[in-house]
């Protein structure tokens, strides 16, 4: 809606208004597909383009001939067509109930989902170990999962992978994924190992690189069967392309090191990014830094490096034409259609023009039962931060309040550090309360992802992140109520798939005559032997 | 007791901008980090990851709401040592550990002659002196004296680190005895003040206070009707929402 209005404005890309960092603006939408259709799906054969992308049409959709979805996160079928980052938060839940099918093996990084990344936390732990009842065998059997920490999700996994932090490994911000561009010209960037670790554990990266040769995927291995990558992930760095002369790095490339954005690889890449602090920033001539999506001096240039297909200025769109085609297709037009159950929810959601609708738990509950919104968001010192609990950081903010209006408040009797509890159609959760002026009377809110189970990350057992914090995920519904016919739909965004976990409503009670302390609290992990910290 | 210079040549100081300091914590984070490497090293940290952790911080941001209702605002405020004229800090030292320098004025402690008496922690009206509860010593923000004037550092990178980590710019470094310094016109361009004045202290750091707001806050309006879903052409309700939101 922001973007829209500012389209209405005028406002992008113009001197004083949004902006947009190189090497985007891409093609509108991107030209890019997610693959697997049944066709593209091989057996012992990498799937032949990127498992995520943009999709334009019901005929992109990775559905089966029964407009069922074929991915265990239902992305890219009628339940969220254009989900170009996939449904993560939906995979456990699906894989338990079934739905739309069983797996084997769950394989996952660095992904905290048996607690804050996912949404009705303690449904989702009893599907990791829920079991079927007529075999006896894990309805999930195979868990693998890579961390550096001793994360809530470990104890889950049947094989870790024990990773490297940051300070041990290479990694690359790279301007095929997330850049650390501004406005003002590409940048890219790289961390290099500064220490060595002192324990058993391989960057996941080197992991999946060895993994791939092992399998004999061919990105991964030589004509003669040897591993194309021997030096592991800083040789992909420099040495994979995407296409010719288009790596991982855009800077110094080429054999002689002068090339920005294609050229061959340069075997002393890294250490030129090293020499210039880990980073490479390309600045744009003042006549290519506005109006990008429409500027010739910025477009040849763009088209030149590889970042835009064509210099064809790019249109924004108003009005959304893809979104029309899945309400066409959902009146009956084309070849493929919604089945019978998605029908509605297509024709209705897939507005080419934006509108305002309620949200799907708002319209399903009783407003006057839960009055409030409550959201959640990460504080800036622990962004992007893994190792949030790191001694420092932890010093800043190891436990959570719920935050609410001080007029609120006092309507409902509370004042400053008493224990509510909060209390949506899902489930409840107890908070001490700090009340504040700078928030809306009907919404309160805490920080995210400060909560620890007991005994995880080497915290010890008593450490605040477990005594004093609470989550509100174990609040928020995965799965929307039960339609007629039985389904029910994730509790995500009918178009994007994105988590709904905005959408989240609640009530506040004061726990009057309670021991203080936050609660729910679950059973304390402990870390298996030889994880831990030395020396205390 | 400690006698303080009768006058610096210098006084080095910063300039924090309290109406863009987002409340990051990256000028805490990377001066800890500097530091814990630098002059005052070590940092300690206590229980560092148990019940209760704790340790020695020489720059620390707390987040305060100052106002009622719609007129309410949020101030981030970074506190560190102030590098004070005539600080009691240094008067009060029984061993000469605390002093200032009559180069630059900055305020330091010297970690072979600090007993750890905790006198300048009592005397400093800022809260800016940290006891090292490991070293048994004092530490305090020391302007990055080891930066500053570090020659194997680039000319860019010789500030203190708080300065060099701050993304919205909120923190400035300088001469404040110049006045024809940067910082000493930001300063006066912004009606940049003294916390206590009244103490007598003469703090060299200076704050720049929050700008006023252009618009005063709202309060929340009556929702206006539901924007109707009209079945004339998609042009015509493209029309109706484009007038709705503009003169909303
Ligand atoms: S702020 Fe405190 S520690 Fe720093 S010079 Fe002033 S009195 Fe001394
Ligand atoms: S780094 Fe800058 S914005 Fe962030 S807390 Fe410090 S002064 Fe404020």
């Amino acid at each position: 809606m922001l973007h829209i209005l500012q389209m209405l404005l005028g406002a992008i890309e113009t001197p004083g208004s949004f902006r947009v960092k190189p090497p985007y603006p891409k093609s509108i939408p991107p030209r890019i597909k997610p693959r697997g259709k049944a066709a593209d799906v091989k057996p012992g054969t990498p799937l032949p383009g990127p498992q995520l992308g943009f999709v334009t049409t019901p005929d992109d959709l990775l559905v089966e001939d029964t407009g069922m979805p074929s991915r265990i996160d239902k992305a890219f079928s009628w339940d969220a067509p254009i989900s170009a980052h996939g449904l993560m938060h939906m995979v456990i839940t699906n894989a338990a109930k079934g739905d739309p099918y069983s797996i084997d093996t769950l394989f996952m990084y660095m992904a905290n989902m048996s607690w804050n990344s996912s949404m009705n936390v303690p449904a989702v732990i009893d599907h990791l170990t829920a079991k079927d009842e007529a075999t006896g065998e894990y309805k999930i059997p195979r868990i693998i999962y890579s961390d550096a920490y001793f994360s809530e999700m470990v104890p889950y996994a049947d094989l870790i992978l024990p990773d490297t932090t940051y300070l041990e490994r290479w990694d690359c911000i790279s301007l095929l994924d997330r850049p650390i561009s501004d406005a003002d010209g590409p940048a890219d960037a790289i961390r290099h190992p500064v220490v060595q670790p002192d324990r058993d554990v391989r960057g996941f990266q080197d992991v999946l690189i060895d993994l791939g040769w092992r399998v004999g995927l061919q990105a991964f291995t030589k004509p003669d069967g040897s591993r194309k990558f021997p030096g592991g992930y800083p040789d992909y760095i420099v040495n994979h392309e995407r296409g010719p002369g288009v790596g991982p790095l855009a800077g110094w490339r080429g054999k002689d090191g002068e090339s920005f954005g294609k050229g061959e690889p340069n075997p002393k890449q890294l250490e030129r990014y090293i020499a210039n602090g880990g980073f490479h920033h390309h600045e744009l001539a003042p006549e290519q830094r506005y109006m990008k999506f429409a500027n010739r001096a910025y477009m040849e240039w763009a088209h030149a490096k590889g970042f835009l297909e064509s210099t064809d200025r790019l249109v924004m769109q108003l009005y959304c034409e893809p979104l029309q085609r899945f309400r066409l297709a959902a009146e009956g037009h084309g070849a493929v259609t919604p089945p019978e159950t998605h029908r509605h929810r297509i024709k209705t959601y897939f507005d080419p023009l934006p509108f305002w609708y309620e949200p799907f738990e708002e319209k399903a509950i009783d407003l006057n039962e839960f009055p409030m919104h409550a959201i959640t968001q990460r504080p800036m010192h622990m962004y992007h931060s893994w190792g949030s609990q790191n001694a420092w950081l932890r010093q800043i903010t190891a436990a959570n309040r719920l935050f609410m209006s001080r007029g609120t408040a006092a309507e409902m009797q509370i004042v400053d550090d008493d224990w509510v509890w909060i209390t949506s159609h899902q489930g409840r959760v107890k908070a001490q309360v700090k009340l504040m002026e700078g928030v809306n009377p009907e919404t309160v809110w805490t920080w995210n992802a400060i909560g620890k189970r007991s005994g995880a990350w080497g915290l010890d057992k008593d450490a605040p992140e477990a005594t004093r914090r609470f989550l509100l995920n174990h609040l928020i519904g995965e799965l929307l109520p039960e339609r007629e016919g039985g389904y029910r739909f994730s509790n995500s965004d009918p178009i994007t798939g994105q988590a709904a976990w905005y959408d989240l409503r609640v009530r506040i009670e004061k726990a009057d005559g309670e021991p203080p302390g936050t609660s729910p609290r679950f059973e304390p992990l402990t870390p298996p032997k030889g994880v831990g910290r030395s020396g205390r | 007791m400690t006698a303080l210079p009768l006058a610096t040549e210098k006084k080095l100081g910063l300039v924090i901008d309290l109406d863009t300091c987002v409340g990051c914590q990256a000028c805490v984070t990377s001066c800890k980090e500097w530091n814990t490497g630098g002059y005052s090293a070590p940092l300690s940290d206590e229980q560092p990851y148990g019940a209760d952790p704790h340790g020695a911080w020489l720059n620390r941001v707390h987040s305060y709401e100052a106002g009622d209702g719609a007129k309410g605002r949020t101030v981030h405020f970074p506190r560190s040592c102030l590098h004070c004229e005539t600080p009691a800090c240094v008067t009060v030292c029984p061993t000469g550990a605390s002093y200032k320098r009559g180069e630059d004025g900055i305020v330091l402690v010297n970690p072979d002659t600090c007993i750890g008496c905790k006198l300048c922690s009592w005397a400093c009206p800022y809260g800016a002196r940290e006891y090292d509860y490991t070293d048994g010593i004092m530490k305090k923000c020391t302007l990055c004296i080891d930066r500053i004037y570090n020659e194997t550092l680039s000319p860019e990178d010789r500030q203190p680190a708080c300065v060099r980590a701050c993304p919205t710019g909120a923190r400035h470094f300088g001469d404040l005895g110049d006045k024809e310094s940067a910082v000493s016109k930001l300063v006066a361009a912004r009606g940049g003040y003294d916390l206590l004045p009244e103490l007598g202290f003469k703090p060299t750091n200076k704050y720049l206070p929050p700008r006023p707001r252009k618009v005063e806050a709202t309060t929340r309006a009556a929702p206006t009707e539901a924007i109707s879903a009209s079945d004339g052409s998609p042009a015509e309700r493209l029309f109706a929402w484009v007038d709705k939101v503009l003169s909303a």
